[in-house]
């Protein structure tokens, strides 16, 4: 491992944290989530760097890093006895194509209707597949942790 | 009316609404009016929600059905009221709480003040957008004029709260305000990676994680929620864009095309 990826990583890590936890203020999420959360969606961010950095495709690299995330989530949420939706929500927010999102609209704004649209569509593909990624990371959850006390956890904590 | 399910109603549509008024799916709205309604003994219990609205019956012991219709106005997100409602939701399906007990809760989660001030807003708003600019291949300089913009979009939408004027123009204006201002310092003061910097600076207005739910929602089956939801989220990608196209066109007429 040379040193530009341990200094990307970090840089990665970091970043997407730092972004999240100031996100989950913004959103009220509660404060003993905040940590986790975050951690979470850095992970999830770190795995889409790396991925990308191994070669793979955007899609793929978004949609795995969304179902691991997804999972820790509600493994999180579970062991927390908390929604699941603030852990779920939390944790994709840097995968969200935000910088694709801006050069959709910084193209077309510029006349470049072709170069904008293309961009649209990749960011389109990355938020189908953030939410493909959270779907089969929730049905995933389901089987490698199912509810072993089903009268208890019918006040479970992933609903 | 049985004096027991007379006051039942109530505490089931003020839980739906602040579910669906403060973020939450519209699934766990319906899932948690039917299991408190279903906790508090009510036969019967049906919900259906959009995020315009909830609505919510069940068969009184006289074998009259009893349903009621409640609008929801989207308020901006809680997910801390969220997940007190679901805690109270526990406690009913616990028995912990009957009707009346589970209406005084979730009236007090509803009067409950946010947690955090608007400077304390601002600040969330900052750090997040600095985070984001890095990510997105930024330096210091970039990350502190990230900051900035953000900070002054953020305290701009706190005014047009306070004034009601938020929802779609404060998000206009907010994006107008986070874009140019990158764009400004990049022209006269110090050279930046002007893409990094804007879309650190909008991230948090963004409607990414919107237009995820409205795919879930879609993918769930509830395709008017997914299309309520998608439009909505659409209408915001297009102020935030319309926001950045508008600093764009200002700072080229004020400089007379000199930015690029």
């Amino acid at each position: 491992m040379n040193e530009s990826l341990l200094t990307g990583l970090a840089r990665a890590a970091l970043s997407s944290f730092v972004g999240t936890w100031g996100f989950a203020l913004l959103l009220n999420a509660p404060k003993r989530a905040w940590l986790p959360a975050a951690a979470i969606d850095a992970v999830g961010y770190v795995l889409y760097w790396l991925l990308l950095r191994l070669g793979a495709g955007e899609p793929s690299a978004i949609f795995v890093a969304a179902m691991t995330a997804s999972v820790l989530a509600q493994f999180c949420a579970r062991k927390m006895r908390m929604i699941a939706t603030i852990f779920v929500s939390l944790s994709i927010v840097s995968l969200v194509p935000g910088l694709g999102l801006y050069r959709c609209m910084e193209l077309i704004g510029q006349g470049q209707n072709a170069a904008g649209l293309q961009a649209g569509a990749l960011a389109m593909i990355s938020i189908l597949m953030i939410a493909l990624g959270l779907a089969v990371g929730s049905f995933l959850f389901r089987v490698l942790f199912p509810k072993t006390r089903p009268s208890k956890c019918k006040e479970g904590v992933s609903r | 009316m049985s004096n027991k399910q007379s006051g039942c109603m109530a505490p089931l549509q003020l839980a739906g609404r602040l579910i669906m008024e403060n973020g939450g799916e519209t699934y766990r709205v319906e899932e948690t009016i039917t299991r408190m309604g279903r906790a508090f003994g009510l036969q019967e219990v049906e919900s259906f929600a959009i995020p315009s609205g909830v609505f919510v019956s069940f068969r009184q012991e006289n074998g009259e059905l009893e349903t009621a219709v409640m609008r929801v106005r989207k308020g901006s997100t809680d997910l801390t009221r969220v997940d007190a409602v679901n805690q109270v939701s526990r406690q009913v399906e616990a028995g912990a709480l009957d009707c009346q007990g589970a209406m005084d809760a979730l009236k007090t989660i509803e009067h409950h003040r946010a947690r955090l001030s608007p400077l304390q807003l601002v600040l969330a708003a900052a750090v997040s957008s600095g985070g984001w600019a890095l990510m997105f291949g930024g330096g210091f300089a970039e990350a502190l004029v990230a900051i900035l913009a953000a900070g002054i979009s953020q305290l701009m939408s706190g005014a047009f709260q306070r004034r009601r004027l938020h929802g779609l123009v404060s998000v206009l204006a907010g994006s107008l305000l986070a874009a140019l201002l990158p764009m400004v310092v990049n022209h006269a003061i110090w050279p930046l990676i002007v893409d990094a910097t804007v879309a650190g600076a909008l991230m948090p207005m963004l409607p990414g994680l919107a237009m995820t739910n409205a795919v879930q929602d879609t993918m769930r089956g509830d395709i008017v929620s997914g299309l309520s939801h998608g439009i909505s989220a659409l209408l915001t990608a297009a102020m935030v864009a319309g926001g950045a196209l508008m600093a764009a066109s200002l700072l080229r007429a004020l400089t007379g095309g000199g930015f690029a």
